[in-house]
């Protein structure tokens, strides 16, 4: 798999770093989130992102990428959450293009993968349906043939980003209720697709798609088969819950040295509260939390570049840590601050709805135990049957 | 070990079916409607609920009969929240019958007790609570309010910060410094302050939960007559741990983890996985049964508290501490069930919603606005009336004598 070399990786790192710690200050992610700008992110920043090379770090060089792999998408994520940005950088070099990458034809990779490094194409991946919690094979849309066109009905439920989306990726089943789930590029103004917008926890905005009748040209379909997509569909979903726990590591940082930071100023007792041991030792749990998270995802996200046969297994292992880290340093921020962690004014409680967000999209960290245990049973089951 | 003599729980029964009468007849259909949504309540109709149960004295009824409460059994004040909690009717407010009260019943004169007794008893003041300053949180004692007295006031003048519902409020009891040579829990003095004196300014806070609840409290120059004095002069630390004891009390609302409780299994029950219900997930049925045993512990803890209070006058401090401790994180365990759920709609955050006149569009279940930001704003539980981190050190200190 193509990757970067350690120096590449520290100077995408450092870039990353710089231009946010310049640019996306805390004042300029309050302007971007609660407007003027109603869609809540900074088109301006996108397209710096785009100039940069962020966006399509991870794409081949041949569609003007830099031909990176998933180690440098969880570099981008991780600078991502150490500024808690509100570009959505999930649904479109993530999601978006990873479908595209995976599914797509030669043609179709050719003309859109360019776009989206260039930052002209915004995506977001609609698959989950409102009954279908985290489960993945859950789909009950169908796109039916009508002569040159598909006519899709069905419900999706909130996707970050979907409000701002030229293009939706929805999964829909072909034909009928069993039919194969197929991906359709479904323009986000098309006739038929109503979407309800929402903000996140976090404040970022989405939202919920529902489709009736919605009428997509016959070359909307990705890829040129009929073929059932819900192996792919898994891939990419886990590569979604590796770059959230990327993210996460980012945002952990962040605030862990704002806890640091403040416990060494705030003042109580006649002394700062740095002083105080079980202070000292909590502050080094969300830091030992953190370094856990970091390195069990450094190692899957090495797992998937590597295509090694247990990559799945380290991205759902990598799931449930960072869950855990995230719910712990997220809380322990907020505790530590006392009610300056509790105010919307100052970012530790935004960094602890960013945590909540990457803890729990793509699956918690129950959900990935569960998907843990019943492979290991079923592995257990095979070998005993031999 | 197991020396109380426990109320049992028939003498309850009919108790309880007034309560629910009560609730099904009284409150008014616009309070039920907001109720079911989680929407906030206005003060107006905040206000009428309350004074329909102060008429009954049940915002009191834990208050000895002297001092015109209805002198509850610890088992009855926990029919009575139970209850509320399942009726899904407004949360108490502690601020009046929890805090300033007993305080005033306690240390009181005569005329206080008779000025502000019956308007606690009937909700027709509505109190907040002058503590934390900005330099002053978990070293509360390091407050630096000032009052100097000036013929028959005090003249007050500093900054409380994190005051819950200072906006709404009538009064407020608040620690001040009279002293400011003496060591430093020795110069605090325990004020009531008319809100509406000259010279208060009350600024909103806007919290995570992206609410108004808190607020910054300004004072200057503020006249307070010094019959609103608590007590003696300089010993009103020793009043405001009496209070603190009875707030970490009330800091665990049974009611309100009643109604989240119920909330969380509706929950379990409107949301899918696969198709099927949450509720019949085996992992969620296990940690809801955990956080039933949570609830039973926590109740338990408090009936000690509660009859503590009704033999001594007061919880003890380490008593309430611990159930303080407990209860919180039960309440914290409580809503993050509620979440983890949640996750599965997209962890959206309508906050508009929890506002009358709102007309968008629900994402997923009904209570999911509600129990975000009950999840939001109960991360303070943990740190308002003394962090936990506090109460470890009055139990480490208190009870084991290290």
């Amino acid at each position: 798999m193509p990757s970067f070399s350690a120096e590449e990786r520290q100077l995408l790192h450092d870039s990353l770093n710089d231009f946010l710690a310049k640019n996306y200050s805390f004042e300029r992610w309050k302007k971007l989130a609660r407007g003027p700008e109603i869609e809540g992110f900074g088109r301006a920043e996108w397209a710096k992102y785009a100039e940069l090379g962020w966006l399509g770090v991870a794409l081949p060089e041949s569609v003007g990428g830099a031909g990176g792999g998933m180690t440098e998408f969880g570099i981008v994520m991780a600078g991502a959450g150490r500024h808690i940005v509100l570009e959505p950088l999930l649904g479109t070099i993530v999601l978006g293009a990873g479908a595209i990458e995976l599914v797509g034809t030669p043609a179709e990779r050719e003309r859109l993968l360019p776009r989206i490094a260039a930052g002209k194409e915004l995506l977001a991946f609609c698959h989950t349906e409102p009954s279908a919690g985290y489960a993945r094979d859950y789909v009950q849309a169908v796109a039916r043939a009508d002569g040159s066109s598909f006519l899709i009905d069905g419900e999706k439920t909130f996707a970050l980003g979907a409000h701002a989306a030229d293009t939706l990726v929805i999964s829909a089943r072909m034909g009928w209720q069993k039919g194969p789930v197929c991906l359709f590029l479904v323009p986000r103004t098309a006739n038929g697709v109503r979407l309800n917008v929402a903000p996140a926890l976090d404040g970022r905005l989405g939202a919920t798609v529902s489709l009736a009748g919605a009428k997509v040209a016959a070359d909307a379909k990705l890829g040129d088969s009929d073929e059932d997509r819900l192996g792919v569909i898994d891939r990419l979903l886990d590569r979604g819950a590796i770059a959230v726990c990327a993210e996460a590591c980012g945002a952990m940082a962040s605030v862990t040295e704002a806890t640091v930071e403040y416990l060494k100023t705030r003042q109580q007792f006649g002394q700062p509260l740095s002083k105080f041991q079980v202070l000292q030792h909590r502050l080094v749990d969300m830091n030992v939390a953190g370094e856990e998270a970091r390195a069990i995802v450094h190692a899957a996200l090495q797992a998937l570049d590597d295509d090694a046969p247990d990559a799945q297994r380290a991205v759902w292992t990598a799931k449930v840590q960072t869950a855990r880290s995230a719910r712990f340093v997220g809380g322990q921020s907020i505790q530590l601050h006392g009610g300056m962690g509790m105010t919307d004014e100052l970012p530790i409680g935004h960094y602890y709805k960013r945590l909540t967000l990457c803890e729990t999209l793509f699956g918690d960290g129950e959900w990935y135990l569960k998907r843990i245990g019943a492979a290991a049973a079923a592995s257990a089951i095979a070998v005993s049957a031999t | 070990m197991f020396i109380r003599a426990v109320q049992h729980n028939t003498e309850l029964d009919a108790f309880r079916a007034e309560v629910r009468e009560f609730c099904k007849s009284e409150m008014p259909a616009e309070v039920r409607r907001k109720q079911a949504r989680g929407q906030h309540l206005e003060r107006h109709e905040y206000d009428a609920w309350l004074k329909r149960l102060g008429s009954r004295g049940w915002l009191t009824g834990k208050w000895p009969k002297e001092h015109g409460g209805l002198g509850w059994q610890p088992e009855q004040f926990l029919a009575f929240q139970e209850e509320l909690g399942r009726a899904g009717a407004p949360p108490l407010i502690s601020f009046g019958p929890t805090m300033a009260g007993p305080v005033i019943y306690t240390f009181g004169t005569p005329a206080q007790k008779k000025k502000y007794l019956s308007g606690i008893i009937k909700n027709e003041t509505w109190w907040c609570q002058g503590y934390s300053e900005p330099g002053a949180g978990s070293d509360l004692a390091g407050l630096k309010t000032r009052a100097v007295r000036d013929g028959n006031h005090y003249v007050v003048n500093g900054q409380k910060i994190w005051t819950s519902m200072a906006h709404w409020a009538d009064m407020m009891f608040a620690l001040v410094r009279t002293n400011p040579d003496a060591k430093k829990q020795e110069g605090i003095s325990f004020l009531l302050i008319d809100m509406k004196s000259p010279g208060i300014t009350v600024r909103p806070i806007i919290g995570i939960t992206l609410g108004h609840h808190l607020n910054e409290v300004f004072f200057e120059n503020v006249r307070v007559p010094v019959e609103n004095l608590i007590g003696e002069e300089n010993k009103g630390w020793t009043y405001a741990k009496f209070l603190l004891a009875n707030e970490r009390v009330g800091n665990v609302d049974i009611a309100k983890l009643e109604a989240h409780l119920a909330q969380i299994r509706r929950l379990l029950d409107e949301t899918r996985e696969g198709g099927t219900a949450l509720a019949e997930d085996p992992v969620f049925q296990r940690r809801m049964a955990e956080l039933e045993v949570g609830f039973a512990t926590v109740k338990a803890l408090m009936a000690d508290q509660l009859a503590a209070a009704r033999a001594n006058g007061a919880p003890s401090l380490m008593g309430a501490a611990a159930l303080k401790l407990r209860g919180t994180e039960l309440q914290q365990a409580i809503l993050q069930t509620g979440l983890d759920v949640l996750g599965r709609h997209g962890m959206v955050f309508q906050s508009d919603a929890l506002h009358a006149g709102w007309n968008g569009e629900l994402i997923g279940p009904e209570a999911s606005a509600d129990v975000i930001y009950e999840h939001l704003y109960r991360r303070a539980a943990t740190i308002y009336g003394g962090s936990s981190e506090v109460q470890k050190n009055i139990i480490a200190k208190g009870a084991l004598g290290l």
